[in-house]
């Protein structure tokens, strides 16, 4: 799993210490111990990758979490870009990423994944998370890293 | 039974402050600060717990920090439990009652998302509402199961929060209906559910082990009421003092209507919403021989 994540986002090995994988169903799950406790579960760790598609997708809460350290294929928004990823929508937009999913972040502070595609970035939030545009609270310029 | 009854009542009356907790596994405080301030949103730390904020804006839920999940919209006062509870990082946790997650993802943060935080809940809806708050926060040291917390697996566990199901009289700051509701019948009805998942909590606590056990309710029924009756029925316990710096308690009670529960019970920490600005809430830590 950290190989995935080193070769599509530059993210290094250390940054996935102390963590394990599992593969459950078609998702790959990130938990903090190497055996899963021995109990009825409903879930365990984060839903790190789903392995449906063509292309292994990586989830917006893996890359809120892991994709600060991403050095290739992440894209950081202007404030009037985040405004239109953060509300679910697509965009035009000219970024030196390859086509695929990208670590999408504004001002640093990474907002979620989004699929890259012939110069379209569509975003991928999940739709509870979603927030229109006029909705959005006292958004302005973020604190750099 | 309560101090300033006047004050109490007054205060009761006032809608609660937007208050937030700030996740650490995402962001850090500084960074945190300076984005919310960055935005015009002013906010202040609590004076108790330095990952807590009270914030001025409108709908805490839409602002973009919320969606990232740097910070978890909770209310004061329901992250005094944790605080109580004092998980370490690497160690094994249960949180018995956990959904909706305020408090679980609170411990999955303090234990810095590694060990294992088991978190337990028996209601199919409220499990969703558990799953999507531990994904928001990052968590990825919690398993999520489904057992009536009554017959929870004979597991060992280094600490235990037992944050039971309660009438929630605490809450009339968020809905004045609770207080409607309220009836002794329904207290004490709970209270025996609420005892049995306090012994089932200290049971599966190893030695040495520390349970918290916590309502959001005043109903001395509900709370000194299960803390004593569970004392009587478990030898090897403990009852230790619970005491927050810069958070203004009050004792637990030793005696009320007919019941006597016993001094140590003073040790317990009772929340009232006229001393520190908050919701309701009731506290008490026990130790396992």
């Amino acid at each position: 799993m950290a190989e995935i994540m080193g070769s599509r986002f530059g993210i290094p090995p250390e940054a996935f210490e102390g963590v394990s994988f599992f593969l459950r169903g078609r998702n790959v799950w990130a938990f903090s111990l190497p055996q899963v406790p021995d109990l009825d579960f409903e879930a365990v760790g984060l839903r790190f990758l789903s392995v449906r598609g063509r292309i292994p997708k990586p989830t917006t809460y893996a890359l809120q979490l892991f994709g600060g350290f991403a050095t290739k294929n992440a894209v950081d928004l202007s404030i009037e870009e985040a405004r239109v990823f953060i509300a679910g929508e697509r965009q035009q937009l000219s970024a030196p990423v390859e086509d695929g999913y990208v670590v999408v972040s504004h001002g640093g502070d990474v907002l979620g994944c989004g699929l890259y595609s012939r110069g379209e970035l569509i975003s991928q939030l999940p739709k509870e998370r979603r927030i229109e545009e006029k909705e959005i609270e006292s958004f302005r310029e973020g604190c750099g890293r | 039974m309560i101090p300033e009854f006047d004050r109490f009542v007054e205060a009761i009356y006032r809608p609660l402050p937007a208050t937030a907790r700030i996740n650490t596994l995402k962001t850090d405080r500084d960074r945190l600060l300076c984005r919310l301030e960055g935005g015009g949103v002013a906010c202040r730390p609590f004076a108790w717990y330095p990952s807590g904020i009270r914030l001025q804006t409108e709908k805490p839920g839409n602002l973009v920090e919320n969606l990232m999940g740097h910070i978890h919209l909770q209310e004061e006062i329901s992250m005094v439990s944790p605080v109580v509870l004092d998980p370490r990082p690497g160690e094994r946790v249960l949180d018995l009652c956990a959904a909706p997650g305020s408090k679980t993802t609170q411990i999955a943060m303090m234990m810095e998302n590694r060990g294992l935080l088991v978190a337990n809940d028996p209601a199919n809806g409220r499990v969703a509402s558990l799953r999507s708050n531990c994904e928001k926060a990052g968590a990825i040291n919690v398993a999520v199961t489904r057992y009536d917390g009554r017959r929870f697996p004979a597991q060992k566990f280094d600490r235990v929060l037992v944050d039971g199901p309660c009438t929630g009289q605490g809450m009339a700051r968020k809905d004045q209906k609770v207080l409607g509701r309220w009836s002794l019948k329904r207290s004490l009805g709970l209270q025996r559910l609420q005892a049995a998942l306090l012994k089932r909590g200290v049971e599966v606590a190893k030695p040495g082990g520390t349970v918290v056990y916590s309502t959001c309710t005043f109903a001395p029924e509900e709370n000194e009421g299960v803390v004593s009756r569970v004392l009587d029925q478990v030898r090897g316990l403990s009852l230790q003092e619970v005491s927050v710096p810069n958070l203004k308690g009050s004792p637990g009670l030793s005696i009320w209507g007919g019941s006597l529960f016993g001094d140590e019970m003073k040790r317990c920490a009772r929340y009232y919403p006229h001393k520190n600005d908050t919701g309701g809430f009731f506290v008490a830590k026990l130790v396992k021989e």
